[in-house]
């Protein structure tokens, strides 16, 4: 079984301090980090591999150079191997222009997966849609903000228990499939200094747009469609009513009076 | 040369000097002026001044001087032997001394240097020198200063300030005065190593002005000083041999020794230290290692290895002992946060924390002699944590912090049951052949009394910091009188009853098993040549006769 983990470098928040003229976030002399969203998806992947013999594990990002640092997080944490997509031309890309590149070195070069696991978002954008957009494009089913995976006993589907607005969900979905973490370990795991040394061994592989052998018109600026304008978080909806419906001569008189006095019927 | 004359300061009003009247008024809206971190308890205060400058600190000086009114001097007051705790009278407080006020580079020492007010927190000092922006400096520094603060910025090397006394909120003039030292003492020395310069103000509120390796002790071991008046003051220094130790007990000594350093480390009793200048060291990118260890005696033996093999350089080199891994494993369970770390390994029976040099981007990081150093000690690599991210950085700095902060917990939560309990911290050193015995006195004398205690610390100075927590009257009586013990065994092996804590007014008592009468007297010399008056930092370190309480009226 393969799973591969989507990751990106993100900096600091903690550190972060916005240019008061540009609005934008000044970067310099902040230090990059894995994602936190990006670190669960890590840890659930590990998680299943403890669980489940056979887990090839394999992260993959795009970003510029140092973004080997991220991807080399999760080679201490335990993944097997690491690819990093970078190249110039895909500086500019938007979330789908992303999406877009991603699939694209997924379908040419670990086609045999089994399951892609994403940070539900990144820290730095907050858009949470790459891993969507990915799913979308890469034609797999998509359970978003995961709090709990596991494998059916044949490791032909997976079973996610889901946050919702309500509580939580359980669903199951037959591989291959992606999903997206929002809940990991409370604190955060460290590696043996083995682990770092040993990850230091591994094998990351730099791809370039070369290598992916597409238009160059479909990926980054020129490939990017949207741009981010204002970020803002969604209104929060006013919690329901929710109607016992364990009898249901009352519940139908209590949901009738509900109807009735806002005049609805 | 061996004489100095002072420097008089442009006067002010006195009247100027803002100042808190009346003992209630400063117990009520300033109680944080009559405490420091040695929770030693306070007898009031008169005065507090908050001088802003050393024009306004002499006015102070000069008219407390006039009318016999004792000045504790206080700082960040994040000392832990009660060096700010007034007894009675005024507390001038150096906290508006918080300007930097150069930055060069000395092409003879070939070394960067900050000049800055002693208010200054070591806090800020490095995250200025690292960050490379001096608040201000660009704008009130001298053109030359200019010019160096250019050529900082432009260079990709990247420089810290190197004493670490965990508390980095501590005050850059503090620090000096107690030549506040730490874990990271082990690579680079106490502060005193880092001081290049000082101003100084005297009792009399007359400067010296002091730059490293212009003034030295006679043979005969003096100095001279000459006021403004030109009244000459032969300061004498003690003949005894400082021990080889790290240490923070007794007036700094040593044959041809350079002025500066009868200061540093004096805990303020000769004067407040304005001014200093530090000298700053490369930064190394480095990783942080919890080695685990299957005992306390293999992590002990570890340590011997690691110092012995020149390969590897770590900055620092900490000690948990077994009770003190199993007192965080409690605490991870009761509040995991506040730990910070996953859980403990059961396998874990002792852990040593230290940083090495490591380049995260090299790939060829191969550490073969510590591999081997610890697979000979019982452990492997794989039975460790490391972090080389600034954020684990912290984080392991936490895991070290919070044992102490667990112990102090313990303490307050006992002290509501019994008042009179206190932590038994001890702050011992030994030379470096001396560490497995010590060890394994303090080991057998504390187990066979059956007191809770933890020991963690400065193990790479032979610092171990035993810590005897008492859950009765009778186990403090109990382990005061231990204490009293391992005092004497550090001193008899050639160590020190204080290692980087100092003296101040709670561990006087111990001065006198490392020091004879006669050598106690030659520190009280120093001090009444320096202080006539007896002014400044009544209590601290030395006893000398005086009458603390009384306070005139002043205008």
């Amino acid at each position: 079984m393969k799973i591969l983990i989507c990751v990106k470098q993100v900096p600091e928040i903690t550190d972060v301090k916005i240019n008061p003229e540009t609005g934008t976030l000044i970067r310099e002399g902040v230090d990059s980090i894995l994602n936190p969203f990006c670190e669960y998806a890590v840890e659930c992947g590990l998680d299943l591999r403890r669980h489940y013999s056979d887990i090839e594990i394999v992260a993959i990002s795009m970003g510029p150079p140092q973004a080997r640092a991220a991807l080399m997080r999760c080679l201490e944490m335990g993944a097997d191997r690491a690819i990093l997509l970078a190249d110039r031309k895909f500086a500019g890309s938007d979330t789908w222009a992303t999406a877009f590149t991603l699939a694209e070195a997924i379908r040419a070069m670990e086609d045999d997966f089994d399951i892609i696991l994403v940070g539900k978002q990144a820290i730095d954008g907050d858009t949470a849609q790459v891993g969507p957009e990915l799913a979308e494009i890469l034609g797999i089913p998509q359970i978003m903000y995961a709090v709990g995976v596991e494998l059916t006993g044949n490791k032909k589907k997976i079973r996610v228990k889901r946050e919702i607005e309500t509580g939580n969900e359980i669903v199951e979905v037959k591989l291959p499939g992606l999903v997206s973490l929002s809940k990991g370990p409370m604190i955060r795991s460290v590696s043996s200094f083995k682990e770092i040394l040993d990850a230091r061994k591994k094998e990351l592989r730099v791809i370039t747009a070369s290598d992916l052998n597409i238009d160059e018109n479909v990926f980054g600026l020129k490939g990017s469609f949207t741009q981010v304008v204002k970020i803002f978080p969604p209104r929060v909806k006013k919690k329901g009513e929710v109607i016992d419906g364990s009898e249901a001569g009352g519940a139908a008189e209590k949901l009738v009076g509900f109807l009735r006095e806002r005049n609805f019927i | 040369m061996h004489k100095i004359i002072t420097e008089i300061v442009p006067t002010v009003d006195f009247k100027g000097v803002r100042c808190i009247k009346g003992y209630n008024k400063i117990c009520q809206d300033y109680s944080p002026y009559l405490s420091d971190e040695s929770k030693l308890a306070h007898q009031g205060a008169e005065y507090l001044f908050f001088p802003t400058n050393e024009g306004e600190l002499s006015a102070v000086f000069r008219e407390m001087a006039k009318k016999g009114i004792k000045v504790t001097i206080s700082g960040a007051r994040t000392g832990l032997v009660g060096g700010a705790v007034p007894y009675g009278g005024a507390i001038v407080s150096l906290e508006k001394f918080d300007k930097i006020l150069g930055l060069r580079y000395d092409s003879n020492l070939k070394e960067w240097l900050v000049r800055a007010e002693c208010g200054v927190s070591l806090r800020d000092l490095n995250n200025w020198a690292m960050k490379k922006i001096f608040p201000g400096l660009s704008e009130s520094g001298s053109a030359e200063t200019k010019a160096f603060l250019e050529r900082y910025k432009e260079i990709k090397t990247t420089y810290f300030y190197p004493p670490d006394p965990t508390e980095m909120g501590a005050a850059l003039g503090g620090t000096a005065s107690t030549n506040a030292s730490g874990a990271r003492t082990y690579k680079y020395g106490a502060t005193r190593n880092w001081v290049r310069f000082i101003r100084v103000m005297l009792a009399s509120g007359e400067v010296l002005e002091i730059p490293r390796g212009k003034y030295f002790a006679t043979l005969a071991g003096e100095f001279t000083i000459t006021d403004s008046n030109g009244n000459e003051t032969i300061v004498t220094i003690p003949s005894y041999t400082m021990p080889s130790t790290k240490n923070a007990a007794g007036i700094f000594s040593a044959p041809n020794m350079d002025l500066i350093d009868l200061f540093i480390g004096s805990e303020g009793n000769f004067g407040a230290i304005t001014e200093v200048e530090t000298a700053l060291q490369k930064w190394d990118k480095p990783v942080s290692i919890v080695q685990f260890f299957p005992s306390d005696d293999k992590a002990i033996d570890f340590v011997i290895s690691l110092r012995k093999e020149k390969g590897i350089r770590p900055e620092f080199i900490e000690f948990y002992s077994s009770h003190a891994l199993d007192l965080l494993r409690k605490k991870q369970k009761e509040d995991p946060k506040v730990v910070g770390m996953p859980p403990i390994p059961d396998y874990a029976k002792s852990a040593i924390f230290f940083d090495i040099r490591f380049d995260p981007e090299t790939k060829d990081n191969d550490y073969p002699k510590l591999e081997k150093i610890v697979s000979k000690c019982g452990s492997t690599l794989a039975r460790s944590w490391a972090g080389y991210e600034q954020r684990d950085l912290e984080r392991f700095k936490n895991f070290r912090h919070v044992l102490p902060e667990t112990v102090n917990s313990i303490i307050a939560d006992r002290k509501k049951r019994i008042p009179e309990l206190y932590k038994l911290g001890t702050d011992l050193a030994v030379p470096d052949q001396a560490l497995e015995e010590i060890w394994a006195f303090y080991k057998s004398t504390l187990e066979e009394t059956g007191l809770e205690w933890v020991a963690f610390g400065h193990i790479g100075n032979n610092h171990i910091h035993i810590n005897i927590i008492p859950g009765s009257l009778t186990e403090m009586q109990a382990g005061l009188s231990i204490y009293n013990e391992f005092a004497k065994k550090a001193v008899a092996l050639g160590g020190t009853v204080s290692a980087e804590h100092g003296i101040g007014k709670i561990k006087k008592e111990f001065l006198s098993i490392m020091f004879s009468d006669k050598e106690l007297e030659e520190m009280k010399a120093v001090k009444i040549a320096l202080d006539p008056g007896l002014l400044i930092n009544p209590g601290n370190v030395l006893d000398i006769a005086t009458d603390l309480h009384r306070c005139p009226q002043i205008g």
